[in-house]
C-alpha cells in the first residue's frame, strides 16, 4: 500500500467528509433550539399543544431514521397532487429529515434536564419576587443545560454516525466515496481511512464538549 | 398593629384537613417559633404566608394588606407587592447551584429592584460578612458546607430588605455540629429586632430566643404562649406530651 494511493483516495474521501461535516452542523444547529422549543410545547399548559408535541415525539422517535429519510426523500414526490412540488434537492430533504428527527430526541434530553431541577429552586424565585420569565432564563434554563449536556454531547456523537445513513438516499458523502473506491481498487483500506475520519471528528467533538462541561462545572 | 395577621385559616389536600382554622398575631420584633410534631402543618401555614400555598379559607394580612381575605386572594401585582415584605429560608437551602456566592445574593435585587449596581454589591458584601462568609464571594454552593450554605441563604433572603423573614426549619438538614454556626446568625438577627417566624424542633432556640411559642399539632394552634409558660407549666394534655416525648429524644441522644 503506497501513500500514493492513500493520496488519491483521501482528495474524494475529504470531499465527501465535507458533506458529512455540513448535515452534521446544519441539523445540530437547527434541532437543538427546535428540541428545546417542543420541549416547551410538551409542557404547555394548552391541551391540544402538549399532545400534539408528545405525539410527534413518539412517531419520530419510535420509527427508524432511515425510513423517515426514505419518506422524506422517495416518498413524498409520489404524493397525489401535492408531490410535485416536495422534490427537493436530496441534500436538502436529508436535512430536514435529520432535523425533524434530531429534535424530538432532544426535546427528550431537555425535559429530562427540566425534570431533574429541585422545586426548591421555583420556590426560592417565587420568594425572592422573580418573575416567571426570570425564573425561566436566570435560574431553571442555565441548569437545565448544565444538566442536559452530557447527554446532548452523547447524542451530538450518534449524529456524526447517523450521517452515513445518507449513503441509502443517494447523497454522496464519506461512506459513500469509501465505498466507491473498496468496489473499483478491490481494497479494505479505504473503509479503514473512513473509520479514521469519523473518529477524527467525533474526537474534535467529544474534546469540546469535555471542554463545555469543565467550563459549566460550577465548582 | 400586628404585621403578620392570620384569621381562621384553612387548607386540606385531598381529604386531609392540614389548616383547621389557624388564627395568630405577630407583632413588630418579635420572634416567633412554631414547634410541634411532624405533619402538625406548621411548614404548611408558614409556607401559605408567602403564597408557596393556596389556602382555601382564612385572612392573611401582612402590615394591614390583605394577600387573602375570607379566601380571596389579592390581585396578581399587589399579592407580589405584599409578599415581597416577606424572605424565606428554606430547609433544603434552595442556593442557586449554577450561581456563585456573590452572584446568589445579587440576582434577585439587580432583577427585581432595578436600582444602581454598585449598592448590590456593598451590600452583599456585607451581609457576607455578617454572616462570616466574606471569603467565599466568589465560591459555587457546591464547594460549602451545609451550614455556610444555610447562612448564604440568609444573607440572599437579607438582601431584598424583608420587613419579616420566615424560615421553615432552618437547621434539620444539617448536621448537629454544623447547626450552632446558622443559630448563631439567627440569634443575631433577633437581636437586631428582626420580625422572624421560625418553625423548628430546636428547643433549646425556641426557649432562649423566641419571644412567643406556638405549639401546633394536627393543623391546629394547641397552646402559645411565652418560652417560660410553654416549656415551663404547659397548660394542654398534648402539649406535655409533645414536650416529655422530645425532652427525653433529647436526653437519650
Amino acid at each position: 500500500m503506497s501513500l500514493d494511493y492513500l493520496l488519491t483516495i483521501l482528495k474524494p474521501m475529504l470531499e465527501g467528509a465535507q458533506a458529512t461535516i455540513l448535515l452534521f452542523i446544519i441539523a445540530i444547529i437547527a434541532s437543538i433550539p427546535l428540541g428545546f422549543l417542543l420541549t416547551l410545547a410538551v409542557r404547555s399548559s394548552i391541551k391540544p399543544v402538549a399532545w400534539l408535541a408528545h405525539s410527534y415525539i413518539y412517531l419520530m422517535r419510535g420509527t427508524p431514521l432511515l425510513l423517515q429519510l426514505l419518506v422524506i426523500v422517495f416518498g413524498l414526490p409520489l404524493l397525489p397532487v401535492v408531490g410535485d412540488y416536495l422534490v427537493l434537492d436530496r441534500f436538502v430533504a436529508a436535512c430536514i429529515g435529520f432535523i425533524l428527527n434530531y429534535a424530538a430526541y432532544f426535546a427528550e434530553i431537555f425535559r429530562g434536564g427540566l425534570l431533574a431541577i429541585d422545586k426548591g429552586q421555583y420556590e426560592a424565585a417565587q420568594v425572592l419576587g422573580l418573575n416567571r420569565w426570570q425564573t425561566t432564563t436566570k435560574v431553571v434554563l442555565p441548569q437545565m443545560f448544565r444538566i442536559a449536556l452530557p447527554a446532548v454531547a452523547n447524542e451530538s456523537v450518534t449524529l456524526v454516525k447517523d450521517t452515513a445513513l445518507l449513503y441509502a438516499v443517494a447523497v454522496p458523502e464519506l461512506l459513500h466515496f469509501a465505498q466507491t473506491a473498496v468496489n473499483r481498487d478491490f481494497t479494505i483500506v479505504p473503509f479503514f481511512v473512513a473509520a479514521l475520519i469519523y473518529l477524527l471528528i467525533t474526537m474534535v467533538l467529544t474534546l469540546f464538549f469535555k471542554w463545555l462541561e469543565r467550563r459549566m462545572r460550577f465548582e | 398593629m400586628a404585621v403578620v395577621e392570620v384569621k381562621e385559616l384553612k387548607k386540606s389536600f385531598g381529604p386531609l384537613e392540614v389548616l383547621k382554622r389557624i388564627s395568630f398575631e405577630v407583632e413588630r420584633n418579635e420572634v416567633i417559633a412554631v414547634i410541634g410534631p411532624s405533619g402538625s402543618g406548621k411548614s404548611t401555614m408558614l409556607r401559605s404566608l408567602v403564597h408557596l400555598e393556596e389556602v382555601e379559607g382564612g385572612t392573611i394580612a401582612i402590615q394591614g394588606e390583605n394577600l387573602v381575605l375570607n379566601g380571596q386572594y389579592a390581585k396578581a401585582k399587589h399579592l407580589k407587592e405584599i409578599t415581597s415584605k416577606m424572605g424565606m429560608v428554606f430547609q433544603q437551602f434552595n442556593l442557586f447551584p449554577h450561581l456563585t456566592v456573590i452572584q446568589n445574593l445579587e440576582l434577585a435585587p439587580k432583577l427585581v429592584k432595578q436600582r444602581a449596581e454598585e449598592g448590590y454589591r456593598k451590600r452583599a458584601m456585607d451581609l457576607l460578612a455578617k454572616v462570616g462568609l466574606s471569603d467565599k464571594a466568589d465560591v459555587f454552593p457546591s464547594k460549602l458546607s451545609g451550614g455556610q450554605k444555610q447562612r448564604v441563604a440568609i444573607a440572599r433572603a437579607l438582601m431584598m430588605n424583608p420587613e419579616i423573614l420566615l424560615f421553615d426549619e432552618p437547621t434539620s438538614a444539617l448536621d448537629p455540629e454544623l447547626t450552632g454556626e446558622v443559630l448563631d446568625v439567627m440569634k443575631e438577627l433577633a437581636k437586631e429586632h428582626m420580625t422572624m417566624i421560625v418553625v423548628t424542633h430546636e428547643m433549646e432556640f425556641a426557649r432562649d430566643v423566641a419571644d412567643r411559642v406556638l405549639f401546633m399539632d394536627q393543623g391546629e394552634i394547641v397552646e402559645e404562649g411565652s418560652p417560660d409558660e410553654l416549656f415551663g407549666n404547659p397548660k394542654k394534655e398534648r402539649t406535655k406530651a409533645f414536650l416529655s416525648r422530645t425532652m427525653r429524644n433529647r436526653s437519650a441522644e
